[in-house]
């Protein structure tokens, strides 16, 4: 018999990766008009380059090269190496296309700003 | 004496017994009601209710100085919870004035993750001097990532007809 309402806490209490010797992930990448987020179970002491394969992204994606790619958890950009942790985003990221230095100067030279541009 | 120990023995197992009953029947106090309002909300910490966040505006639903339809993410079957779990009248959800999804203009962005720091729900992919991409079905619209750009690369994306069509179907029942 349950006496107190704290086991309506309990069943939210978080156990960090030891479960199963897995580890819950996210891989996700993001086209303009394509974006995949993909829940996965590695293994633990998997890295950030077996998530990327285990995704299956390159299979989905035949055009990009994710072997050039920078990746990252979380907006931190990490080495393929890196060993995954519970909870962890993989992410991909692409290039930018512009050189924000050398954007900034053509604007500058036009005697604006790169917030105006839209606004003008 | 024997008989005064049993006598407050059978008082205090009465007593208790009956405290958690109540305990568990009648869950009205106020902070444990705000509790259960706050994990019926999605969490997205958007502000379009107009609270700062998901527990200020549960705080808000239960003193009643909100209403239960305002929160877009969670849509009606939000709005329908909260009114089943409050015993209020179910109320249609004030949607946006149309559903939006943001999106980043790629030959602006400077990878700046101002857009990325600001989202509530960790819709946009990016880093320092990369790329940043908004996960369109992980966006809720709120709007918050369009300000802190300091390029003005992102826009709001109407949903496709097909999409806002049902949502104006399911906000009419």
């Amino acid at each position: 018999m349950r006496w107190s309402i704290r086991s309506r806490k309990e069943q939210h209490t978080y156990t960090p990766g030891c479960r199963n010797r897995t580890v819950q992930i996210e891989v996700a990448f993001a086209l303009t008009d394509e974006q995949q987020l993909l829940a996965l179970s590695m293994p633990q002491n998997s890295t950030v380059a077996d998530a990327i394969r285990a995704s299956k992204l390159s299979q989905r994606f035949p055009d990009v090269d994710f072997d050039v790619l920078d990746v990252g958890i979380w907006g931190r950009v990490v080495a393929r190496d890196h060993r995954l942790a519970d909870g962890d985003r993989v992410e991909i990221y692409r290039p930018l296309e512009i050189d924000p230095r050398e954007a900034r100067r053509q604007l500058a030279s036009l005697g604006m700003t790169m917030g105006a541009r839209q606004k003008g | 004496m024997l008989i005064a120990v049993l006598t407050v023995a059978i008082i205090a197992l009465i007593a208790g017994i009956a405290l958690s009953f109540a305990a568990k029947r009648l869950p009205s106090d106020a902070g444990f009601l705000v509790e259960q309002v706050n994990e019926l909300l999605p969490q997205t910490q958007c502000a379009q209710c107009g609270y700062p966040g998901c527990r200020p505006y549960a705080a808000a639903v239960v003193d009643g100085t909100a209403a239960i339809n305002l929160c877009p993410p969670g849509g009606d079957e939000t709005a329908r919870r909260l009114a089943g779990l409050l015993g209020r009248e179910v109320l249609p959800v004030l949607e946006q004035s149309s559903p939006a999804v943001a999106v980043i203009d790629e030959a602006l962005c400077i990878g700046c993750v101002h857009c990325r720091n600001a989202c509530p729900v960790d819709a946009i992919i990016g880093a320092h001097h990369l790329m940043h991409t908004v996960i369109e079905s992980e966006c809720t619209g709120c709007e918050l990532c369009v300000a802190p750009c300091p390029v003005d690369c992102i826009s709001m994306k109407p949903l496709v007809p097909a999409e806002a069509c049902q949502v104006a179907a399911t906000g009419g029942q």
